[in-house]
């Protein structure tokens, strides 16, 4: 019955007044994924990324693992053969984007203010800021947070993660959220071992428990040991994907 | 705390729906959390109680339900329920199960009060 009018007619019989709206309550049954605007927003990253011939990896890890280090690591190496960009994700400055740049390198910097993860949004917004037709390899430096990125598809073609060796060896089963999104991690900083109480298989192991199919490296950006497996890797996923 | 930025989508979705269903107040809202997204809850609640402030849903409950992980062996085949992150086969020990379930965020439910259509159909009489 209408509490305005006091007409509780049949739905034959329903009318329309001038004065009021009838209403009634209801029960909306949904099934509405609230990550699907940033997927939506990925696909089409990477759908750009591809008509540009442009190989995209998204590096996540906690701060200070190296993940700069590991890009200007990779960017010397390939120096000559593939054309490398950058977008930096940071909380506040852009000191990271002022060491891409020192190299020369494209790089645009994506200031989140208090937001701890980049999504899909931002790195499109990013992506015109960037000359695109001058890239083959796309790095997504993520804001250092070994928790929030991982929910957060950005539209790159491999999700990687780093750790460092000065972190501890016990960070896959305490993170496994964002672990269970990557293609690869690899573990930073190795010419500090000696230093530090580090079981390298410990992190392996337990990574194959979250993902049976995450490769896995180790390295030292600053010694150069290990980065051949990386880059040999990086090389032929980015051969699959664009031939 | 990605539960914010969570929080934030949750409502602009929900005022989104509500909107189209031509409603003019929301009761509450329910969402469908995966044990495997790693979403806490209580800060998920805390946050939407901010985000809802001056929307339709100011008036509108959040009510979390958590969805459990269930995955299906490539070994033997089994269905199975699985406690934490490890995709771990409880029946064989195989490892890399395929999640089933308990990956997603899901806007499930919506109470609402909805403004009826006017009529235009016979009998249009006023009484």
């Amino acid at each position: 019955m209408c509490e305005t009018c006091g007409c509780g007619l049949p739905e034959e019989a329903k009318h329309t007044h001038g004065d009021h709206d009838h209403t009634h309550r209801e029960e909306a049954r949904l099934y509405k994924n609230l990550l699907d605007a940033n997927e939506a927003q990925a696909r089409e990253n990477r759908q750009h990324l591809m008509e540009h011939g442009i190989f995209a990896v998204n590096l996540m890890s906690s701060p200070g693992a190296g993940k700069t280090s590991f890009i200007e690591s990779v960017a010397k190496a390939v120096k000559g053969k593939l054309r490398v960009g950058v977008i930096e994700g940071d909380l506040a400055t852009d000191l990271d984007a002022d060491r891409i740049r020192a190299l020369e390198l494209p790089v645009h910097q994506i200031t989140t203010g208090s937001t701890c993860h980049l999504d899909a949004a931002m790195v499109h917004e990013a992506l015109h800021q960037l000359p695109l037709a001058d890239l083959d390899l796309l790095f997504v430096e993520n804001v250092g947070n070994l928790v929030c990125p991982g929910l957060y598809d950005l539209g790159c073609h491999l999700n990687g993660i780093l750790l460092s060796v000065t972190e501890g060896d016990d960070k896959v089963a305490k993170y496994p959220v964002v672990f269970r999104q990557a293609q690869f991690f690899c573990v930073t900083k190795i010419d500090l071992l000696p230093h530090v109480t580090f079981d390298s298989s410990r992190p392996r192991r337990e990574a194959r428990i979250l993902k049976g199919d995450l490769k896995t490296f180790a390295c030292s950006a600053k010694t150069s040991e290990g980065m051949g497996e990386v880059l040999a890797y990086l090389a032929a996923e980015r051969e699959a994907l664009l031939h | 705390m990605h539960e914010w930025s969570l929080a934030c989508q949750l409502v602009r979705e929900a005022e989104a729906e509500a909107e189209r269903r031509n409603a003019v107040k929301v009761f509450g809202v329910t969402v469908s959390i995966g044990q495997l997204t790693g979403i806490v809850p209580e800060l998920l609640t805390r946050a939407y109680d901010m985000a809802r402030m001056g929307t339709l849903l100011e008036d509108a409950a959040l009510e979390v339900e958590i969805e459990s992980v269930k995955g299906r062996c490539a070994e033997c085949g089994r269905e199975s329920f699985i406690q934490g992150f490890g995709l771990m086969c409880p029946e064989c020990g195989a490892l890399g199960l395929e999640v089933l379930s308990g990956d997603d965020i899901l806007l499930t439910k919506m109470d609402l009060e909805v403004r009826e259509k006017p009529f235009r159909g016979r009998g249009g009489v006023h009484v």
